[in-house]
């Protein structure tokens, strides 16, 4: 599980269909050098953990997310 | 802040699991695990039936208790548990060329016979697992691997078929309208007979690169094309709608059986027998067969059980059997049939 500001992303699950970055409705996630980044920005709307088939993607609690 | 203890439904440490990028099955392992959590059912009162196919792997895939059936068998699994252990909860998850094509006739008999299964059919259009041939419910103009100017024949439209006779429960959603899919799966578990969720998923590796999609959310914008939401439970769905179509059983009027009272005859105006007389209409010689019961003569001649001899089990014709029957296994209403013909002589 690699933490990023402010979602979880198992990079074993994750088989890089990249369905969380085309549902993201700010764009804030995307597939770069075959990794998941996140770029500062996300309004915590579940729709990448929801939509994720793989159960690869986590958004994190409010509290234990990273200060961007 | 969303409930991840769905998770304990799932064999966490067999992940990731073996279907291709982007495939809409691993949505509907997902959604129904949450659904399954949310009924409060676990591995202690439910079942997972699952047939041959990509989609078949989900029953392996859940941490209760599965069942991997032959080719287009799970309906039958599902309802034979059913029938042996009422108790469980059983759930089918299973593919549309398991349940519609090889398993169709389970699918039309299984529904006739409603017993309280739930099943989700991952509908993803084609033959998924043998490399994307056209299936049952591809639809007409489709381009597959078997069909490259496009399919010639109708699909089988399991929303006609399945919501002919009541009572039925069938709901059709897809992968992409996930409130409406995590509805029809609530809904879907709740019902208390065959309901019957078909669930249209994406195969992007196999159907939707050759249809010209590039990723699996171009196919869901499609699905968001071609089918629209319909509110409330209906009695029938049309082709491009998703939704409820429910219905109970017909119920026909019920049929009066008008019983009429037996007048009461006295005792007194009734020809009376003593033992003597009554012993000699015991069967033999064309005689009527007549039995004392508490003071009256019946006459058992119409008995099938007295024809030809004058013994019917254990009991003997010409008697009083006031005593016999007192003591046999069958109760008096077996006499109140037969005619009185008389009264016994204090």
């Amino acid at each position: 599980m690699k933490p990023r500001l402010n979602v979880l992303w198992n990079e074993i699950f994750c088989k890089r269909c990249v369905l969380c970055v085309e549902v993201c409705p700010v764009g804030v996630l995307s597939l770069e050098r075959d990794e998941i980044v996140e770029k500062p920005g996300c309004i915590r709307c579940y729709q990448c953990e929801r939509y994720c088939p793989d159960i690869a993607i986590e958004v994190m609690d409010e509290g234990n997310r990273l200060s961007s | 802040m969303i409930d991840r203890s769905y998770k304990d439904l799932l064999k966490m440490r067999r992940f990731p699991h073996t279907w291709c990028p982007g495939c809409g099955i691993g949505a509907v392992l997902k959604n129904v695990a949450m659904g399954l959590r949310e009924m409060g059912w676990d591995y202690r009162n439910t079942v997972i039936v699952s047939g041959i196919g990509c989609s078949g792997r989900m029953g392996g895939y859940m941490n209760v208790d599965a069942v991997h059936t032959p080719h287009g068998r799970p309906l039958t699994a599902a309802e034979a548990i059913k029938t042996v252990r009422p108790d469980l909860n059983v759930v089918v998850l299973s593919g549309d060329g398991d349940l519609a094509s090889i398993g169709g006739n389970h699918l039309l008999h299984t529904a006739r016979r409603n017993p309280d299964i739930t099943v989700f059919c991952n509908d993803n259009e084609i033959y998924g697992l043998t490399g994307g041939q056209a299936g049952p419910t591809t639809p007409k103009g489709t381009k597959t691997i078997t069909s490259p100017r496009g399919e010639h024949y109708q699909p089988l439209r399991l929303n006609r078929i399945l919501t002919t006779q009541a009572p039925y429960f069938y709901a059709k959603t897809t992968v992409y309208h996930l409130n409406h899919f995590k509805t029809c799966i609530h809904e879907a578990l709740r019902y208390k007979g065959f309901s019957f969720v078909d669930i249209i998923s994406d195969c992007i590796e196999l159907n939707g690169r050759r249809l010209g999609f590039k990723t699996a959310h171009q196919m869901f914008k499609w699905f968001d094309q071609r089918f629209h939401i319909v509110e409330g439970v209906r009695d029938h769905l049309k082709d491009d709608e998703l939704g409820i179509a429910m219905k109970e059983a017909d119920t026909l009027p019920k049929v009066k059986v008008e019983v009429s009272e037996k007048p009461e005859v006295s005792l007194k105006d009734l020809k009376p027998f003593s033992l003597e007389e009554l012993a000699s209409f015991d069967g033999q010689d064309g005689k009527p067969i007549y039995i004392g019961y508490q003071g009256k003569v019946y006459d058992l001649s119409t008995s099938p059980l007295f024809q030809g001899e004058k013994r019917m089990r254990c009991h003997l014709g010409g008697k009083d059997l006031t005593q016999e029957i007192g003591i046999a296994p069958h109760g008096e209403e077996l006499i109140f049939k037969f005619p009185i013909v008389g009264r016994l002589k204090e």
